[in-house]
């Protein structure tokens, strides 16, 4: 039983197709790569299936329940998180309530009385490595401080299924080492991964699976081995001449 | 080492402001004795605690990250339903602070129709406009409001008896003054039990972030307007006391920019992101004025109130509250002192 599935799903932006038809599914579990170069359509079919946009068409079933026309938070309650892009701190609030924030919204709270997640919150700042930042102000931590912070905001509602979009983008080839142990022991904790990755520097290491998209198509899915050698693959990241040399004559 | 002294110092001032406040709350409470019952000084603090309370009710609302300009329509719609409920139907002022409350918080929900989809300056500039909407119509259905011409003789608040003894409110200025406080110190305690509660880090997180918000599963619609309806029903019930404890309002004074601008004067002041703050500059600013610079300048003392909000924006943008507590709200203790 596949915990994700989308079905020929569409969204258009004036007359530009962001992504067409695209069918896919993740199974419980699994960690997958999501590939493309710049505008190919990898965020835009995040923020689908987190219900920040709307489709055009197709259908989105997360644990076979249609989630296509469910709001951001029913479906963050359903247990879908992510992380964004370029990482979105709440400022003004400690690295701490960050986290904590991230627990409360779930399926039952109460509004008016005070978290009891910190505890919670203390051991995930521990687990992306920020317990000595529990009090600093979100908006005063390095950026890649940010992104680890985005990161245990998100896995604070103990979500099934993890969205990460770019977390390893500019960071050093330590960073990425210690992200890599990171997103295994986050997968260790029962959460299936779909993960953004342009430059492949994560996904190559930890995915199951790659999906490729170009141009809002997907052109290829499989082993990361495999898609690497895809032709469309190869012509999206390196242009037409370079495959020509590879294949041609 | 240094680390530790720095936070051996932050201990002491914490000590210390709670000293100062604890201090201050004692002088509010001798404050009849004090002054040796001066009607002049008691009217003064009387009016600074309604606008303490006008100032912690609109920052219920700029906690979520909304300015408003337009709170005078809930003061307004607080005062004169009251008002013409206790005028026309001789009904007890008791019941209709409450009804006035709710009536403005009916006015707030119009307001977030019409408003609430937009955000920071044009937010502001609408809800600017949204205030005419209540004066017009109490400015001109007279046979409903009398008017322009305002309502005088309003009954004033009846005496509580508890047993033989009788506390006068409306008659005394001690009594008006202790009636205000009460009513100050309980509106400061909802505030606090909301900005610590879930609602108050759903608000400031929606103030930080609103589409990571929206990603943790915060309904962002929803409770922004929560926080309007709050805001604008406690507005509501502080216009109905200045109505019952004044007794005589008009279109013009009641929905008047004064209002509307004051209560972000205090909190720009004090400290929009905590929660004492803004009380604290009413409390602070008001007297200074009514005191030093209206005796000095009779007819333009409140350039105190344009001076003030200038100085904080370039100089202290988080407030002098707000500086103290170091800069931002904290809603949640972690051991160590923030």
């Amino acid at each position: 039983m596949s915990l994700l599935r989308l079905e020929a799903l569409s969204k258009k932006f004036g007359d530009h197709w962001a992504l067409k038809e695209i069918d896919f599914s993740i199974g419980q579990g699994e960690i997958i790569g999501l590939v493309g170069p710049n505008g190919a359509g990898k965020t835009t079919l995040f923020n689908l299936i987190t219900g920040r946009h709307r489709s055009n068409s197709g259908r989105v079933f997360f644990a076979e329940e249609d989630i296509t026309s469910c709001r951001p938070h029913e479906i963050h309650r359903l247990g879908i998180s992510r992380t964004f892009q370029s990482s979105r701190p709440f400022a003004k609030m400690s690295a701490l309530e960050n986290v904590v924030v991230g627990c409360v919204f779930r399926a039952e709270f109460h509004l008016f009385t005070r978290a009891t997640d910190i505890d919670t919150a203390k051991q995930l700042l521990e687990l992306v490595g920020l317990s000595h930042k529990v009090v600093t102000p979100a908006g005063d931590l390095t950026l890649s401080e940010q992104r680890r912070l985005d990161l245990a905001r998100a896995l604070a509602s103990q979500p099934r299924l993890l969205l990460l979009d770019e977390v390893v983008a500019g960071f050093s080839p330590l960073a990425v080492k210690q992200a890599v142990e990171l997103v295994r022991r986050v997968r260790e904790r029962g959460v299936t991964l779909f993960i953004i990755d342009h430059f492949l520097s994560l996904s190559l290491r930890v995915s199951d699976r790659l999906l490729a998209l170009d141009h809002g198509e997907k052109v290829a899915e499989g082993s990361p081995q495999e898609v690497m050698r895809n032709r469309e693959v190869i012509r999206a990241y390196l242009g037409m001449r370079y495959e020509d040399e590879q294949h041609g004559a | 080492m240094s680390k530790a002294k720095a936070k051996n110092q932050r201990v002491k001032q914490f000590h210390l402001t709670k000293v100062a406040l604890a201090l201050g709350l004692v002088l509010l409470l001798l404050l009849p004795v004090l002054s040796h019952y001066s009607d002049y000084v008691l009217q003064v603090f009387t009016h600074a605690l309604l606008l303490a309370t006008l100032a912690l009710a609109w920052n219920i609302l700029s906690v979520s990250g909304s300015i408003s300009l337009g709170h005078a329509a809930f003061f307004g719609v607080g005062a004169y339903g009251s008002a013409l409920l206790s005028l026309d139907l001789g009904v007890s002022p008791w019941v209709t602070i409450p009804l006035g409350g709710l009536l403005a918080a009916a006015v707030a929900m119009i307001m977030a129709l019409l408003c609430l989809r937009l955000r920071s300056a044009y937010f502001a500039l609408a809800t600017l406009a949204f205030v005419e909407i209540p004066k017009v119509i109490t400015d001109n259905w007279n046979g409903l409001t009398r008017g322009s011409l305002g309502l005088v003789g309003l009954p004033g608040l009846p005496s509580l008896r508890l047993g033989s003894y009788h506390f006068d409110i409306s008659g005394s200025p001690t009594g008006s003054y202790y009636f205000v406080l009460c009513y100050g110190l309980v509106l400061l305690l909802l505030v606090a039990v909301i900005f610590r509660s879930n609602l108050g880090l759903a608000l400031q997180a929606i103030r930080e972030e609103e589409v990571a918000a929206e990603a943790v599963g915060i309904q962002v619609q929803q409770y922004r307007l929560l926080s309007l309806l709050l805001s604008g029903f406690f507005t509501g019930i502080t216009g109905a006391c200045y109505a019952h404890l004044v007794r005589y309002i008009e279109p013009g004074l009641v929905y008047g920019l004064h209002f509307s601008a004051i209560p972000m004067v205090f909190a720009i002041c004090g400290g929009r992101f905590t929660i004492l703050g803004p009380a604290l500059a009413a409390l602070v600013l008001y007297p200074l004025d009514q005191f030093i610079f209206h005796p000095l300048l009779p007819a333009g003392h409140e350039f105190l109130y344009g001076a003030v909000i200038i100085l904080a924006i370039l100089f202290m943008p988080s407030g002098f509250w707000g500086r103290l507590r170091k800069g931002h709200l904290v809603s949640i203790k972690t051991g160590s002192i923030e």
